[in-house]
């Protein structure tokens, strides 16, 4: 081949679709008809009369314009390959963060907040119960879930530290594992002090301990509530903003790659529709059909990638919104509720600040499950009042309304009903607990009262029980879905760096096919 | 004559081109300016009458553990630097003025309650206050708890919620002693010896102990009884939807309750002194637990 007079500036002219025929004459003083124009053409070339303005860019001969036309149609499929190459490149990017990488770790450090009120949780019932009483050594049991709990908060607290990217969220993680250990400090001064000496069983009645025993749980539990927990709580949420930003970026990403996409693809079909105008006119056929079969093929090829690209698109939506962000929404409300419950045993262990927690125990329920009440029996009167699976919504806020209001899955509002249904079961339990408190106050000392309350705990810890695990089961529906998307992201983008090379060669290799012929007519 | 009509064709779809990403890409850009963290001047909501807390000085400046606590997170934003401008909010005007861009950021005394969460979108606590009780300090052995106003005279501020958790919530019968205008009014009160107690968060109370600790209030010495029972999340409110604004706010806070060397104490504690010190008010030294900005 010859050298060919590239004019990447100034392109031929895209006609508009069905003015394939020659004479049709397109809106808007589109190019003139291709017989005038042949003879246009024809004139310059035999007259040789040098060409002014813009036209002296163009090649002057048909066959450099063939050339022209061909070389563009390469570079702007190009483009289109580029364009594609990358946006799914920014796809695939941001499925691995969210579903392989920062997701789910992030997803584990929200148990960071969990596992620690459950230690607490277990301290608390540890130096509640007392002598040995029964065939079970429920002292033991819940020291044995106390050191777990331990294990899995100090996993939970390396992993969120691994993931903490700035200097104030390392420093935050640092904060975190001092005060854990100072905690568990205090945590063995209580158990020690409880049973007397390293070897001994306590001597109290289940119910609240010794003073000195008291003084030092709070300790330890002022601890957990003003120090660890908080900056628990943070780091996931700094842990959190990690994965939205990702995710806004890689999809913004996305979107903008199907635009362009879609921009640079249409300027590609209406080249090859020029080129295909261009030589019909000028070499008198109906149609070149290797041109027009990469002219299907660039359609296909653009139709499919925006498909892929609005896909991948939709999947990241969909594990964000419907699986991370929820998963991240539950755990929270799951790790408050939790703490919520710890709070009852803290009543029942502390007579002093008993007012206090239950005052805490109010504040977190709302978090949870917000309603317009001012004590915690009013707020029970309300929501006992509540009518879930016979209202369309639910007058409540707080973490349980976001979850009503997201509500996108098949199996999801069943067990969100469940949910709501197992919550007040529990807060009734608790208020019954609290009346019988109350009742036996009247008669005796506020430490009298617990102790003969203690026996009716029960009740309260086995509904909690099982609110609990109807909250698992709604996150669990949440993974499900955060799985599939990512599952489905994955799949979606399998094979393209392989399919968008061929893809290209095919195209351009018709291309080629298309006017190797009607350039040889010029040899 | 073909030339030229073929450059305006290709203009047209290279103009259609930019247009479109134009378009796709003023979203990003809209939503990033109007948050607080790209503007050069913020405009803050502070109160003008709450002593240690927020208080507007005879010079004009704004004086508190609030408007320092602005500075300080300010300081923090990143983005241009930022020149602040403090403006006078109440209970009854931060959320409007807020929506309408009155000011950008409202460090009040603003409790994070879900029912604020509907319009406002905010960044903390920076603090978690408490509700307390503040006596003169002679009467303070006979007052261990809120039980012990048992039958004592309560300062009600109406439409204040401090009065109905005493003596609703805690069921405490309690007499009340009305005072119209404020907080302000309820200590001026408790100096004239008309009420015996006055309960509300406890930085309010403590703002106004140590001003009369250090004689900048007329009054008999006070002192808080330190028995907290209520929890008031002390949160920054910025324009609903700024998280971004929201979460470099929670970075802020979260550096000012860190130390920066062993021993010394961190910003936040060192303006929790300074405002509240003289009250002998058992403060909190830790980052409080945030709200979460979505």
């Amino acid at each position: 081949m010859t050298a060919v007079p590239q004019a990447p500036a100034v392109p031929p002219p895209a006609p508009p679709p069905g003015a394939v025929s020659p004479g049709a004459v397109s809106p808007g003083g589109a190019p003139p008809p291709p017989a005038r124009a042949a003879q246009a053409a024809v004139r310059r070339r035999t007259a040789a009369k040098p060409p002014t303005g813009v036209a002296r860019l163009l090649p002057r001969t048909v066959a450099g314009r063939v050339r022209a036309l061909t070389g563009l149609t390469g570079i702007v499929l190009a483009a289109v390959l580029v364009i594609v190459w990358v946006a799914i490149g920014n796809a695939r990017d941001g499925v691995r963060v969210i579903g392989d990488d920062a997701g789910p770790q992030v997803v584990k450090t929200s148990r960071l907040y969990y596992k620690l009120t459950e230690m607490d949780a277990q301290l608390a019932n540890a130096l509640l119960i007392g002598r040995p009483q029964g065939p079970v050594d429920e002292r033991k049991k819940a020291l044995d879930g106390f050191d777990d709990n331990r294990r899995q908060a100090g996993a939970a607290l390396l992993e969120a530290s691994r993931l903490a990217d700035e200097d104030t969220e390392k420093k935050t993680a640092q904060d975190l594992l001092d005060a854990l250990g100072r905690y568990e400090w205090l945590a063995g001064q209580a158990i020690l002090l409880d049973q007397g000496s390293p070897d001994a069983r306590p001597t109290h009645a289940a119910g609240p301990p010794k003073l000195p025993v008291i003084k030092r749980y709070r300790q330890a539990t002022e601890l957990m509530k003003l120090d660890l927990l908080p900056k628990a709580y943070n780091l996931t949420l700094d842990n959190g903003t990690l994965v939205r930003h990702t995710y806004e970026a890689k999809r913004g990403a996305v979107q903008t790659g199907q635009v362009w996409t879609l921009v640079i693809g249409l300027l590609l079909l209406a080249i090859l529709v020029g080129f295909q105008v261009f030589l019909t006119a000028r070499f008198r056929r109906l149609l070149n059909p290797a041109l027009a079969l990469a002219t299907v093929g660039t359609l296909v090829l653009v139709g499919a990638s925006w498909a892929v690209l609005a896909g991948q698109a939709d999947h990241l939506r969909k594990a964000k919104e419907d699986g991370f962000d929820s998963i991240l929404a539950l755990w929270r409300a799951r790790s408050i509720s939790n703490s919520a419950n710890a709070d009852r045993t803290r009543y029942l262990i502390d007579p002093e600040l008993a007012d206090t927690y239950e005052q805490v125990y109010f504040s977190k329920s709302q978090t949870v499950l917000y309603l317009k009440a001012e004590s915690l029996t009013a707020y029970n009167q309300a929501l006992q009042g509540l009518r879930p699976g016979k209202d369309e919504q639910l007058p409540i806020k707080g973490f349980l309304k976001n979850e009503e209001a997201h509500s996108s899955l098949p199996e999801q509002h069943a067990a969100f009903l469940k949910v709501i249904n197992d919550y007040r079961a529990f807060q009734q339990s608790d208020r019954d607990l609290r009346n019988l408190v109350e009742s036996e106050e009247r008669l005796s000392s506020p430490t009298a009262a617990r102790t003969k309350a203690v026996a009716s705990r029960s009740a309260a810890a086995d509904d909690f029980a099982a609110y609990d695990r109807s909250m698992q089961k709604l996150i669990n529906i949440h993974d499900g879905a955060f799985t599939r998307a990512v599952d489905a992201a994955k799949g979606g983008t399998g094979g393209w760096h392989a399919v968008l090379p061929v893809a290209g060669l095919v195209i351009f290799a018709l291309v080629l096919i298309g006017v190797r012929p009607r350039l040889t007519e010029y040899r | 004559m073909r030339e030229p009509t073929m450059r305006a064709r290709l203009t047209g779809s290279a103009a259609l081109a930019a247009a479109v990403l134009l378009a796709a890409g003023a979203c990003g850009v809209a939503g990033a300016e109007s948050s607080i963290t790209a503007k050069d001047e913020l405009v803050v909501g502070v109160n003008p009458d709450q002593p240690g807390v927020g208080l507007k000085a005879r010079n004009g400046d704004y004086v508190g553990f609030d408007p320092d606590i602005a500075r300080a997170v300010a300081k923090r934003l990143g983005g241009p630097a930022k020149k602040l401008r403090f403006k006078a909010v109440t209970s009854e005007t931060r959320e409007r003025m807020l929506k309408d861009g009155d000011v950008d950021m409202v460090v009040a005394s603003y409790s994070i309650t879900p029912d604020r969460k509907a319009d406002v979108t905010f960044a903390g606590p920076y603090y978690v206050a408490h509700q307390d009780i503040l006596v003169r300090a002679t009467d303070a052995a006979s007052v261990p708890d809120v039980r012990g106003l048992r039958g004592k005279s309560l300062c009600e501020v109406p439409g204040s919620v401090s009065f109905p958790r005493v003596k609703k919530e805690r069921g405490v019968p309690v007499r009340p002693v009305r005072a119209a205008k404020g907080y302000g009014e309820c200590f001026d009160l408790l100096a004239q010896k008309k009420v015996f107690a006055v309960s509300t968060d406890d930085l309010i109370l403590a703002g106004q102990a140590a001003r009369v600790a250090k004689g900048e209030a007329p009054g008999p010495e006070l002192k808080i009884v330190n028995a907290p029972f209520s929890e008031e999340p002390y949160g920054i409110g910025v324009r609903k939807g700024d998280i971004d604004g929201c979460e470099k706010i929670n970075k802020a806070i979260t550096e000012l309750y860190q130390q920066t060397a062993a021993g010394r104490d961190s910003e936040a504690v060192t303006l929790l002194k300074r405002w509240f010190g003289p009250a002998h008010l058992n403060t909190t030294s830790t980052v409080p637990q945030f709200e979460g900005c979505d």
